[in-house]
């Protein structure tokens, strides 16, 4: 059974390059365009891994991960930021809040696919 | 999928409240009497800059997506090439040689088994040699006997009276021996009829041989030439899709490239938002600035809050007056 991934990230482009990356190497992609809408889907199936843009409106990257870090279900869920941050103080504060990886924008979709399988499986 | 024209088109759709937008509103145009009354046209930028970003979201969304796909088929293309026709005319040329062999093995295995027939005609002449000399002596034995008669007849004529029995049984040896004569040579000439035809049989068989030994020849060159070409046209088939497959990888990877500089359309549109919200809060507290000091006070407070919303290292070194077009290359950091 494919591996099923929250997708949240306000710019469309992004999720669209990242949603169409993932999907083709056979993952199941939920998507939402801020941590609010993000939270929601977390109320439907089982999710194996969440990547994660940090500037969003409503609700940002890092109150929507310090949210689902309080979610019995999903406290040990892998988190990815995928961000055009790359300031060390703004990284720092996603590790605090329990992400396993950062990732730049923008990035290679092959290198996403790489840090999606290596968290995905552990 | 829409043509490049109808694209461009969607892309600027002639609603007139676009119209409205370009066109700055009276109301504020008629404010625009002093400093802070200039205030009034931000919202209006900032709507265009809305309007830009948005359309270029669509417009690099469309592309992504289009780019996307093209990557996905060149990788079906790919991984069809691999599997499909260069390993089964490989094959194929592997299979055919082998069957051709195959027929050249059974053509030499029919010359051999002709061969060792001629090789046993040629024994069965042997024993027809020894059958004529045998006949030859069956001959000369009927022709003593018959001299043994003639001599027994002589003496039984000179023995009178007392011989005339013994005449009668000269004569009867003396015929005997003639019929063994006749027999002997009837012998030697149906040998002869029978040596005849083998050595006939014998030649055919080694001419029928000497032609398919040509045969078998020039079949097995042709053979080998036709495999040669099949070889030939395999090996540049082989090349061609070689060639193929690189430059399909080359094009994918510059499609990956293109999807990957496509992103920058968001660090743009984060950047662009960001000037709009500042537009917005300026025209805000704009309006409420009342003398030259307060407004001073409140633009460096302004700038120090927008100092802390960037998300980029462009956006820092801008504010600060530095001029980069470099960005950040993609990194991932695993905690």
């Amino acid at each position: 059974m494919a591996k099923r991934i929250l997708l949240v990230d306000d710019s469309a482009s992004v999720r669209t390059v990242a949603g169409i990356a993932l999907r083709g190497a056979g993952y199941e992609v939920i998507e939402a365009s801020n941590g609010q809408e993000g939270l929601e889907r977390l109320a439907g199936d089982k999710v194996h891994l969440i990547i994660s843009d940090v500037n969003m409106p409503v609700l940002d990257g890092i109150g929507f991960l310090k949210e689902v870090k309080k979610h019995p279900s999903y406290k040990f869920t892998p988190v990815i930021m995928l961000t055009t941050e790359a300031g060390e103080d703004k990284k720092q504060e996603g590790r605090a809040a329990g992400a396993k990886a950062w990732i730049t924008k923008p990035f290679q979709p092959a290198v996403m696919l790489e840090a999606v399988s290596k968290l995905v499986m552990a | 999928m829409p043509r490049c024209k109808e694209a461009v088109d969607d892309m600027h759709p002639s609603d007139p409240t676009d119209l409205d937008i370009l066109e700055p509103a009276p109301t504020a145009a008629s404010q625009a009497s002093s400093p802070h009354a200039y205030l009034s046209l931000l919202p209006i930028w900032s709507r265009q800059i809305e309007t830009s970003r948005s359309q270029t979201e669509e417009a690099i969304v469309a592309l992504s997506e289009r780019f996307s796909g093209i990557v996905q088929r060149i990788d079906a293309a790919l991984s069809s090439h691999v599997q499909g026709s260069q390993g089964d005319a490989a094959a194929e040329a592997a299979r055919s040689k082998g069957d051709l062999a195959m027929v050249i093995d059974a053509l030499r295995a029919i010359q051999q088994n002709r061969n060792q027939l001629v090789e046993q005609i040629r024994g069965l002449m042997a024993y027809t040699e020894e059958l004529h000399k045998m006949a030859t002596e069956v001959d000369q034995i009927g022709f003593r006997t018959n001299m043994l008669s003639l001599n027994a007849a002589i003496e039984a004529a000179h023995a009178g009276e007392a011989g005339k029995g013994f005449a009668v049984v000269a004569h009867e040896v003396r015929s005997l021996s003639n019929a063994a004569r006749d027999m002997g040579k009837q012998i030697s000439k149906k040998v002869g009829l029978i040596n005849d035809s083998l050595n006939r049989i014998g030649k055919t068989n080694e001419e029928v041989a000497a032609r398919d030994d040509a045969a078998v020849q020039t079949s097995d060159e042709r053979i080998r030439s036709v495999l040669a070409r099949f070889e030939e046209s395999t090996a540049a088939l082989s090349e061609s899709a070689a060639r193929s497959r690189t430059e399909s990888s080359a094009i994918k990877d510059e499609i990956c490239d293109s999807l990957v500089q496509l992103q920058f359309q968001d660090r743009v549109s984060q950047i662009l938002a960001n000037v709009m919200r500042s537009m917005e809060d300026v025209a805000q507290e704009g309006q409420r600035a009342g003398t030259a000091a307060e407004a001073e006070a409140q633009a460096r407070e302004h700038a120090e809050k927008m100092m802390s919303t960037y998300a980029t290292r462009e956006q820092r070194l801008n504010h600060e007056g530095i001029q980069t077009t470099a960005v950040e290359q993609s990194a991932v950091t695993f905690f």
